[in-house]
């Protein structure tokens, strides 16, 4: 039973990370944007985290920077894709590639340490116990107790529903994506949208990066997304935006995250557990694939 | 009638020096249909969109009710009263119709949400009120080309716009949906909307206008009174000298059937019949045009010839071999191609013009191979290309310049040329003559007509039923992906074939 | 001199601008950074050589990305390919014992070998399941990360080591240095000459670069999609897994820990930043290098700690790439301008008279 809490709960932890990403992730691809940037801004969201929390002995510091930094990717990524017209695919790996160097070169500069910067100084987002479901005996320990970030993700999930699916902003997001001359021709600039819909990538990845470095665990690694990014979008172009498939598909990676620690404990080398998240976007890329495969046209 | 906008010395170049409009000045007054005419690329669309705000213009002012009015957006036109419908529909096909119509200028309910409600209601009783017979709920993608159409004015009535700007909107109708679309737009007038109507249509523009602006390689060349002018008239202006409006097929006889297209049935992957039983011969020396609405089979019956698209049942014989399960190269050895798009599929428009002129030659004609056909023997390339040159009269600079440097028509001219270099006995033309000015779909006309001179079999599908009749030997008309008529040209008219395309069979007479 | 030097040498002035900028605002003195910087890559036989030398396997993993962006396939797998044809490579190198003459090329063909194998692979997925290389490449990357990882430190590990590593290869395929002059480099040289010449004299090589800008159009014209798309997928990864195998028998002579992990994603930026253009990707390959290089250097002189490499080098791929196309637009939009003022003036002119 140990086992299979500890199974459930390892799953939602990683799959949070990769949930947020790719629900920021949704509002671009709604929008039309080509954005392969998440595991930049990701990364940049979990390097600020750390700072923010280290200085400041407040997690809650810690997500507030965490947010701005990955914003000034998103910021960047404008700059270039929207404002000078830049290829989206080119901007979006010069920004993962600047996300990398800037924060290893910052840890070093403001931590002076290379590879991981752990400190007792940091200060990790608590979890939330909520009285009364925490009583509960299996489901308790499952639905309460988990990082406060969680349960962001969760209200996060139903609110880029709503939005997306229910508001005018979310008919004009999806519109820009559908067709940009269409929209623009209703007198809605198409740029806006997709500008709007960057800024919120750029929140949500932050909050992923801020669980990466503060809830996850609690410290930065150089490049600690490890991937993650790209994950998220895979995730994204199998379930076609849908928040709620993004939420399953999430939970999805995040077991197969989750697998891999257990099976760490069974004697599977290391190397090969890790492999199992990516092993397992490749399996579901291809059931997704097969399908698009019976459609094509010509 | 009182004036409602002025457009006072336009100038527009398109970088790097593309003169579309050259001082342009021309007025529209309230309550009227106006027209604007000229051949592709004289501007007439271009000065539109500058009105409309979609193209900042370079010199000149614009009044609208008197006031200088400088519009950046669509929607500070829309603001203003005017709205322009597009002549590509530019309509979101995953949205309802109400959803359609409403984008931009939703109905607000709490916290941002739409209210679907009121919505759905404002949409109907605009229907009603105009009496266009449309369904809201209906998915844009499913209705009509000229339903869709109604949709793109309805959406600008739901803004209130008074004066409309059409672009070209017969383009996409059959000959029957037209008579309806100007009763609707004759009573939009007599409720004292004001309309500005594009075209190179000159019957159109002379039944619907009340004046009408010519237009000439950028320049205004006069505003008549349509009841004031003739067809031959205007023609002159357009182009600038007497143009003919006859067709110079000559009488001779045909040669054996070249292609065979027998029994093709295709369903697509989602399940639909896109092609039933489709049977086609086409004899050396003559020219079989194919008629029909887009989205009715023409798109699957191309792609099964040139061997894109396998189709379940059916054969395609070119002098007698099968071709129906060979590759593309192989076909390609028989058929010449000349797509729907130029950019798409005809051309890699960033490739220089030699690239794209020996695509296939630099498999199938040896001179262009060197040191055991691994290497391209690059002087006989250019050779070639010059030579295409010279033959087809493409205005080019040199053969190292990209395709896209290359005006429409010389493009056009580029891949005619390639393909009917390539000595085939079987033409297949898709739209050869789209989005052309005169002079190149006369050049393109003549090529043709010169083709089947020669003895070539050539199947031509095209949307400009003029050019059908201008051209072709015998009319196939396909409807609902079945042939609903094969006939000799003399003995159908364009309204007897503009009937099939949109009825299929003709009821019993 | 061309739209497209001019536009070069703008992005790397601005690029190296903005760095100063960041050098400045952190409170260091650009000007002598960037003299070290380039003092200890570029002035003098060894620094150069040096870059020349590191330049290598940034080069053939350029050359990779950009002949297959070129080309259609979006080969994103550099990492992955360049490793295990590395670990192929070693493999062979440790149990072949073959005189000097014939073991550099057998291990330098398992090389190949070991990254055509790895991109043969997701062009497999692509083929037999329609499964989007981009992705596949990715994935592939990560667990060939975890495999070499796996492979150095259980099967193929050195017990005499302390760390995860591989016991060296038989000295017959160590490559040689003549001088400060390094036999890589021929390798590299050759290699690129090769593909320069296929690419754009071979009839394939015109078929592949039309297959990248318009797969539709080069169907139509007969061209052999699929088999085009494997070629090109084989190639490159036995281009990667070249400059995978030149790390090992050129460096520490065994595959250890990390191995090319700093070529990771530096092929993908040069092949992006030389527009796909094989030249390019060669003069691009030695710049990178030349920083890249210089900065360790220029640690030891400035104090600037030698990471700033990277954020320049990402600032310096933006920023020409934008530069690119901003200069064309510029250009064409003054152009533009010009006429319509000559049309303009020539009616007042004409008004006048």
């Amino acid at each position: 039973m140990r086992v299979f809490i500890g199974l459930i709960t390892g799953m939602i932890s990683g799959a949070t990370p990769i949930l947020l990403a790719a629900l920021g992730g949704t509002f671009t691809f709604y929008a039309g944007v080509f954005n392969i940037a998440m595991e930049g801004m990701m990364l940049a969201g979990a390097f600020c985290a750390v700072v923010g929390s280290y200085f400041f002995h407040s997690w809650l510091m810690g997500i507030l920077f965490a947010i701005l930094g990955s914003l000034l990717l998103a910021l960047i990524f404008v700059l270039f894709a929207v404002v000078l017209h830049t290829d989206e695919f080119i901007t979006g790996i010069g920004l993962n590639l600047f996300a990398v160097g800037a924060t290893t070169y910052l840890m070093r500069q403001t931590f002076k340490v290379k590879g991981v910067f752990a400190d007792p100084g940091i200060v990790a987002i608590p979890s939330l116990q909520i009285p009364w479901i925490k009583d509960v005996p299996v489901l308790g320990q499952i639905l309460s107790g988990q990082n406060v970030i969680v349960y962001l993700a969760v209200l996060l999930t139903a609110w880029s529903a709503y939005t997306v699916f229910r508001t005018r902003f979310g008919l004009r997001l999806r519109a820009a994506g559908y067709n940009a001359a269409s929209l623009d021709s209703s007198g809605v600039s198409t740029a806006r949208m997709r500008v709007l819909s960057l800024l919120v990538c750029g929140v949500l990845c932050g909050l992923a990066g801020a669980y990466l470095s503060l809830g996850y665990v609690r410290l930065f690694a150089e490049n600690m997304s490890a991937g993650r990014g790209w994950i998220s979008l895979a995730a994204i172009i199998l379930v076609n935006g849908n928040p709620w498939g993004i939420a399953l598909i999430s939970l999805v990676f995040g077991f197969s995250d989750g697998l891999g620690l257990l099976l760490q404990g069974y004697n599977v080398a290391p190397q090969f557990t890790a492999m199992i998240p990516y092993i397992a976007t490749l399996i579901a890329l291809y059931f997704f694939s097969v399908r698009q495969k019976r459609l094509q046209k010509v | 009638m009182e004036e409602i906008i002025r457009m006072e010395h336009i100038v527009k170049v398109y970088p790097p020096s593309v003169v579309a409009l050259d001082d342009v000045s021309v007025s529209f007054r309230q309550g009227e249909i106006h027209a604007v005419v000229g051949e592709n690329g004289a501007g007439k669309s271009t000065l539109m969109k500058v009105l409309y705000g979609l193209v900042a213009r370079d010199d000149g002012e614009i009044f609208v009710r008197g006031q200088p009015a400088q519009f950046h957006e669509p929607g500070e036109a829309i603001a203003q009263g005017i709205g322009m419908v597009h002549q590509e529909i530019v309509l979101i096909p995953e949205y309802t119709v109400w959803e359609n119509i409403i984008l931009g200028a939703e109905p607000a309910g709490l916290f941002g949400t739409i209210d679907a409600d009121r919505a759905r209601r404002q949409v109907a009783e605009e229907i009603a009120e105009f009496q266009f017979n449309l369904d809201p709920d209906a998915q844009v993608g499913e209705i009509s080309v000229a339903a869709r159409q109604k949709v793109e004015i309805l959406k600008l009535l739901y803004r209130n716009v008074s004066i409309l700007i059409l672009d070209e909107p017969t383009a996409v109708l059959t000959p029957q949906e037209i008579p309806q679309l100007f009763s609707e737009l004759k009573k939009m007038r007599d409720n004292g909307k004001t309309i500005l109507f594009v075209s190179h249509r000159l019957d159109e523009v002379m039944e619907l206008s009340d004046r009408i602006t010519v237009m000439r390689k950028g320049k205004k060349v006069d505003t008549v009174e349509a009841n004031r002018t003739t067809k031959q008239d205007l023609a002159r202006m357009m182009v600038g000298r007497e143009v003919i409006f006859s067709s110079r097929r000559s009488q001779h006889l045909y040669g054996e059937v070249v292609c065979q297209i027998e029994n093709l049935s295709y369903r697509d992957p989602e399940g639909r019949q896109r092609l039933k039983d489709v049977s086609i011969n086409v004899r050396a020396g003559e020219i079989v045009g194919v008629a029909g609405v887009e989205g009715n089979g023409q798109y699957e019956l191309v792609n099964s010839v040139v061997g894109l698209i396998q189709p379940q049942q059916g054969k395609v014989l070119v002098k007698g071999i099968d071709l129906t399960h060979l590759p593309i190269l192989q076909r390609r050895e028989l058929i010449s191609f000349v797509p729907q798009d130029r950019g798409k599929m005809g051309a890699s428009v960033n490739a220089s013009i030699l690239e794209n002129a020996i695509m296939l030659h630099h498999r199938l004609n040896p001179a262009l191979s060197a040191w055991k056909g691994l290497l391209l023997n690059f002087a006989n390339a250019r050779r070639f290309t010059t030579d295409l040159e010279k033959k087809f009269s493409v205005n080019m600079a040199s053969s190292d310049d990209p395709f896209r440097s290359l005006s429409g028509g010389n493009q056009q001219k580029v891949i005619l040329g390639r393909e009917l270099l390539l000595n085939n006995p079987f033409v297949l033309l898709d739209q050869p003559t789209r989005g052309l000015d005169v002079g190149s779909i006369e050049y393109v006309h003549e090529q043709v007509l010169a083709m089947r001179e020669a003895g070539r079999a050539i199947l031509l599908i095209s949307a400009d039923l003029e050019e059908l009749f201008m051209l072709s030997d015998r009319i196939v008309v396909l409807y609902r992906g079945e042939i609903a008529a094969d006939l000799p040209v003399e003995s159908t008219s364009v309204e007897d074939i503009g009937m099939r395309m949109l009825e299929g069979y003709p009821e019993a007479s | 001199m061309n739209q497209k030097t001019i536009s070069a040498l703008i992005g790397i002035l601005i690029g190296l601008l903005i760095g100063a900028v960041i050098l400045l605002v952190q409170g260091y003195d650009p000007l002598a950074t960037y003299q070290a910087l380039f003092q200890y890559s570029l002035f003098g036989l060894y620094p150069l050589s040096t870059t020349i030398k590191n330049s290598v396997p940034l080069i053939l993993t350029g050359l990779s990305a950009s002949v297959a962006f070129a080309s259609g396939p979006v080969n994103l797998g550099q990492p992955g390919q360049l490793v295990m044809g590395a670990l192929l490579a070693t493999i062979g190198g440790i149990y072949l014992h073959l005189p000097p003459a014939l073991e550099v090329p057998a291990l330098l063909a398992l090389a190949m070998l070991g990254g055509a194998l790895w991109a043969g692979l997701a062009a497999f997925f692509r083929q037999a399941f329609n499964m989007s290389e981009f992705i596949v490449t990715l994935m592939l990357n990560m667990i060939a990360d975890f495999f070499t990882a796996w492979a150095i430190s259980f099967p193929l590990m050195d017990r005499k080591a302390f760390s995860p590593m591989t016991p060296q290869i038989d000295r017959a395929g160590w490559l040689p240095d003549w001088g400060s002059f390094n036999s890589a480099i021929p390798v590299m040289l050759i290699a690129v000459g090769i593909m320069w010449f296929m690419f754009n004299r071979w009839k394939i090589g015109y078929e592949w670069r039309m297959s990248g800008q318009n797969s539709l159009f080069a169907r139509l014209g007969g061209c052999e999609i699929r088999k085009n798309f494997v070629a090109v997928m084989l190639v490159t990864g036995a281009l990667a897994g070249l400059a995978g195998g030149l790390v090992v028998m050129d460096g520490p002579h065994r595959f250890i820990k990390g191995l090319g992990a700093n070529y990771a994603w530096d092929g993908v930026m040069i092949a992006i930043v030389a527009n796909n253009d094989i030249l390019g990707t060669l003069f691009y390959g030695l710049f990178f290098s030349a920083i890249q290089t210089g900065a360790l250097g220029m640690e030891l002189i400035t104090n600037v700690p030698n990471e700033i490499s990277q954020v320049l080098q990402a600032v310096l791929v933006l920023v020409i790439v934008a530069s690119r196309e901003a200069t064309v637009a510029i250009m064409n939009r003054s152009a533009a301008r010009r006429k319509a003022r000559q049309r303009v003036v020539g009616h007042i002119e004409e008004k006048a008279v």
